[in-house]
């Protein structure tokens, strides 16, 4: 720091001489309140979160469907996203065209998707058409029509999709991550081979659907402002609803051991990296809110460790970031950044330096409170949107977490200490456990890196 | 399709490129629809700064959003992409917050900050909780009146900057298509044609005279607009601007340059290899009309039927008809909105699709949906939907990310057009419009000799990455 302010008074004598100004004190924080939620359960098994929030006439519904990338076989790798496409193309009783018309008639656009652990139908609305949304919803995930007809062109965007998502080095690094940590287990098939999508039939489509839709499967959230009556809208448009089968997920074993994976990139003028490993526990783990306190200080934020490191002291890289990823009963950890070629091993080794610099000695505690203020302060704008508020208790209803969870999760932040830290590192990121996958130009990278 | 960012950093950049614009009441008749309109304060210091405030107490939040009126449009001619750099610049320290404490200051006290540089102006933001407002406002206040430039700050910005270029760019299929490459084939004249991002080369060989000469020109209160979103008492934030703003001194601006761009009277097509693309891409382009004028908003109107949802007519015809992508993209100005900009502008749709579909095959395919809107009103009710949609985008806009999206078009319409209430009266204008002034519109603006056509072959073509499956 005293190279930096030095720096500053030579390239701007006119302040020299002048005392800094301290900032102005803090004004009390003023209280923040998670909003009220009504939860209950259809007699089939669907279960219901309703949350009043916000000032303009607006209100999203999303209905969480408990199947994924998870429930497919190594020969089924993105069936479900086939599905979720096709669940766009029409009801028993609607065509695609009129489903998208009757989404825009009331300003929205429904949105149907395949996540790793659950799939979602989803759609934002003007207020005034809250019910005419909860029964398009209805619609569109209890009688999707699946036509054969257009499977070969959604079949086509997802081949189109598949090609452009790899010739990138992100999604090149990702998948090459998630094949080492998981070897046996749907996490590590994030994209399927191309003759493997050309082979899935609208039978597949059908039976998967049939397998793993339904009810029970289902959690439907309604955040924003609405007519309460809403409520009796839900209860007759999925009363009838079959209740299907219950919701199967099999945890993975993850592997945790030091592993290279470099991949050729020739002519790339930067290397992609991803740094890190699983981490085996689960958010209604004791340890886990200190773990994310630890991500956010290593690459989490922007005045994060690596970030300073890499990007603002040494210039090596634009955007890189850590991130912890929250699976079904456990979790990984990594560092991603897209570095100049030539600072490839200078920058691995600043990572892994900061890491063992967390694992060596505790943050200072003014650095600690700060980001603890980042993460809670993060916790307040999650909490303050229709979309964000269904993100944070569809998190609570996945990993079957109490309702306690986001009512005490400021406090569980605020009471990691500086040895928890320094614990937390120690155990969890241990560097002869990692994973380094590197997507770069081989040739100039050569045998510069240390791993 | 990349994302367009032109930013700080990648990890709040989502923000204000998807707002489209607004619409503050309305749709079908039937029931009597909620209304929101925004609440504006708004007023000048006697230096020239811009003031607009709105409250809204739904969270314990306050977007603290400054604007200034210089984007890369009208960056120096020798140093393209100066206007980012120097938008880097604004983050390594001022007089009473050296490198970094700015940061620590915010991300400390539980926000997220983040800048961006667009064509006609750059931003800063900070969203905070409501507490450390008066903190913000002193941090903000301290680099406009005295940031600290130093080489060593520089030379680190040029490397970060030059790594900003090659991920969003260089190293990445689709870098830059179509947001940064067709303006530079649409447009003649080279402020609003020249790349913005800029040449490594120019951005290497900034230097500290060049940003010292562009911060007194262009970094001054009466060049700026400071907008307050969110959770705060009216009366007390007035005091602190006035406490912390209204010392810093105004600078002698100089005159706007001509940015106008001469009417396009035959049809432009270009070719661009990718080299890291499997796919080819199309983009089509079409220069707008004059933001505000009816016809403005009559293009506003054409673009949600045309392009924005899948019950758009290009959407239908594209992409569930022909199968030719799994969407067609675009709007107007894809860095921002219909509003938040100053000068000409174009209106895009571009896709990605088979080696095996021809980019003719496309444009004959687009052709007969345009010629359709040229040729024949649309009707009342096409009108309507792209207005219900309008007004569910504004409110999503207003509220998203604590309120961002609400200071950007307060400080956008503070800057270009003096007047941030103008939020207010956007439904009033869309509604003017009427399907003859949108064929009117359409016959004048969506001309096949308006057009731009810019094919982007797939230099990677047939090197799959994906034949291989799962690692």
């Amino acid at each position: 720091m005293r190279i930096w302010a030095l720096a500053v008074l030579l390239a701007a004598p006119c302040l020299a001489g002048e005392e800094r100004e301290a900032p102005p004190p803090l004004a009390a924080p003023k209280p923040f309140a998670l909003p009220a939620v009504t939860a209950f359960a259809l007699k089939n098994g669907m279960k219901v979160t309703l949350a009043e929030y916000g000032s303009v006439p607006m209100v999203a519904i999303s209905a969480r469907m408990a199947f994924g990338n998870i429930n497919e076989t190594a020969d089924q790798v993105w069936l479900s996203d086939l599905v979720a496409e096709l669940m766009k193309e029409g009801t028993a009783t609607m065509a695609a065209e009129q489903v998208a018309r009757e989404a825009a008639r009331m300003g929205g656009q429904l949105q149907v998707s395949a996540g790793t652990d659950e799939s979602s139908a989803r759609i934002e609305v003007l207020s005034e058409f809250a019910a005419d949304a909860v029964k398009l919803v209805a619609d569109v995930i209890e009688h999707p029509k699946f036509p054969e007809s257009e499977l070969e062109r959604v079949r086509g965007n997802l081949l189109r999709q598949l090609t452009v998502q790899l010739s990138t080095p992100q999604a090149q690094a990702r998948r090459a991550f998630a094949a080492a940590l998981y070897p046996d287990h749907p996490y590590g098939r994030l994209f399927p081979s191309e003759s493997q999508l050309k082979g899935y039939t609208i039978g597949d489509v059908r039976k998967f659907y049939a397998d793993n839709a339904g009810a029970q499967r289902t959690h439907l959230y309604v955040v924003g402002r609405f007519d309460p009556a809403v409520r009796k809208t839900i209860e007759v448009a999925f009363a009838t609803w079959d209740p299907g089968t219950a919701v199967k997920r099999a945890p993975p074993n993850p592997v945790a051991a030091k592993n290279l994976v470099l991949l050729d990139r020739p002519g790339a003028v930067q290397s992609t990296l991803r740094l890190g490993l699983p981490i085996t526990i689960s958010p209604s783990h004791p340890d886990y809110a200190a773990f994310e306190v630890v991500d956010s200080l290593l690459g989490g934020a922007f005045t994060s460790r690596i970030t300073n490191n890499i990007r603002e002291q040494k210039g090596y890289t634009y955007s890189p970031f850590s991130q912890v990823v929250t699976r079904y009963r456990t979790a990984e950890w990594y560092e991603a950044a897209d570095v100049t070629t030539k600072f490839t091993a200078d920058s691995i080794r600043e990572i892994q330096f900061e890491i063992n610099r967390l694992r060596k000695e505790p943050p200072d505690a003014k650095e600690l409170k700060g980001i603890q203020n980042l993460m809670v302060g993060l916790f307040v704008l999650q909490n303050s949107s229709n979309q964000g508020i269904i993100g944070q208790l569809s998190f609570v209803d996945l990993h079957g977490l109490t309702d306690d969870y986001l009512k005490t999760y400021v406090q569980r932040v605020n009471a990691v200490s500086r040895e928890d830290v320094q614990r937390i590192a120690e155990t969890y990121f241990d560097p002869g456990k990692m994973t380094l996958v590197v997507v770069g130009d081989k040739e100039k990278i050569g045998e510069s890196i240390k791993f | 399709m990349e994302k367009a960012t032109v930013t700080r950093h990648a990890r709040t950049a989502v923000c204000i490129a998807t707002l489209a614009f607004g619409l503050v009441s309305g749709a079908p008749a039937t029931d009597a629809p909620a209304q929101f309109t925004v609440p504006i304060t708004y007023y000048k210091l006697p230096n020239g700064l811009k003031v607009s405030l709105s409250r809204d107490t739904s969270a314990p939040l306050v977007v603290v959003a400054v604007y200034y009126n210089i984007g890369f449009r009208i960056e120096p001619k020798n140093r393209t992409g100066f206007a980012h750099l120097f938008e880097h610049l604004m983050f390594e320290g001022s007089k009473n917050l050296p490198k970094g404490e700015f940061d620590k200051l915010i991300e400390g006290n539980g926000g997220v900050s983040n800048g961006s540089t667009r064509f006609d102006f750059t931003n800063y933001f900070e969203v905070v909780p409501s507490h450390v407002l008066e903190t913000m406002l002193w941090g903000e206040a301290d680099r406009m009146k005295s940031l600290a430039l130093s080489e060593e700050n520089l030379k680190n910005q040029q490397g970060v900057v030059g790594n900003e270029v090659k991920v969003n760019v260089l190293n990445r299929p689709y870098g830059g298509f179509p947001w940064l490459d067709v303006p530079q084939y649409a447009n003649k004249n080279w402020y609003n044609a020249h790349n913005f991002y800029g040449d490594l080369g120019d951005i290497e060989a900034a230097t500290l005279k060049d940003a010292r000469e562009f911060e007194q020109t262009y970094y001054a209160p009466n060049n700026a607009a400071l907008a307050l979103v969110g959770d705060f008492d009216e009366d007390q934030a007035k005091r602190w601007i006035e406490k912390y703003f209204s010392s810093i001194p105004s600078s002698k601006l100089p005159p706007k340059p001509d940015l106008r761009e001469p009417r396009q009277e035959a049809e432009q097509r270009f070719t661009k290899t990718d080299k890291l693309a499997e796919k080819p891409a199309l983009a089509i382009a079409y220069h707008v009309p004059e933001r505000l004028s009816p016809e403005h908003y009559a293009m506003v109107l054409l673009d949600q039927i045309l392009l924005q949802g899948d019950d758009s007519l290009l959407t239908q015809e594209l992409v569930k008809k022909r199968g030719f992508s799994d969407s067609v993209d675009g709007g107007i100005n894809l860095l921002g909105n219909a509003f938040n900009y100053n000068g000409p502008m174009l209106w895009m749709a571009t896709l990605i699709h088979d080696a095996g579909v021809k980019p003719d095959q496309i444009l004959a395919a687009a052709e007969p949906v345009i010629d359709s809107i040229r040729e024949r009103p649309v009707t009342q009710e096409q009108i309507d939907r792209a207005l219900v949609k309008l007004r569910a985008q504004l409110y999503k806009d207003l509220t998203q990310f604590g309120g961002l999206g609400r200071a950007d078009l307060m400080a956008s319409f503070s800057l270009f057009n003096d007047n941030p209430a103008l939020i207010n009266n956007l439904e009033k204008d869309l509604r003017k419009v009427t399907p003859e002034l949108i064929q009117k519109t359409a016959k004048e603006y969506l001309r096949p000799t308006n057009r731009t056509v810019l094919v982007l072959e797939a230099g990677a073509a047939g090197k799959t990455h994906s034949s291989g499956g799962a690692q």
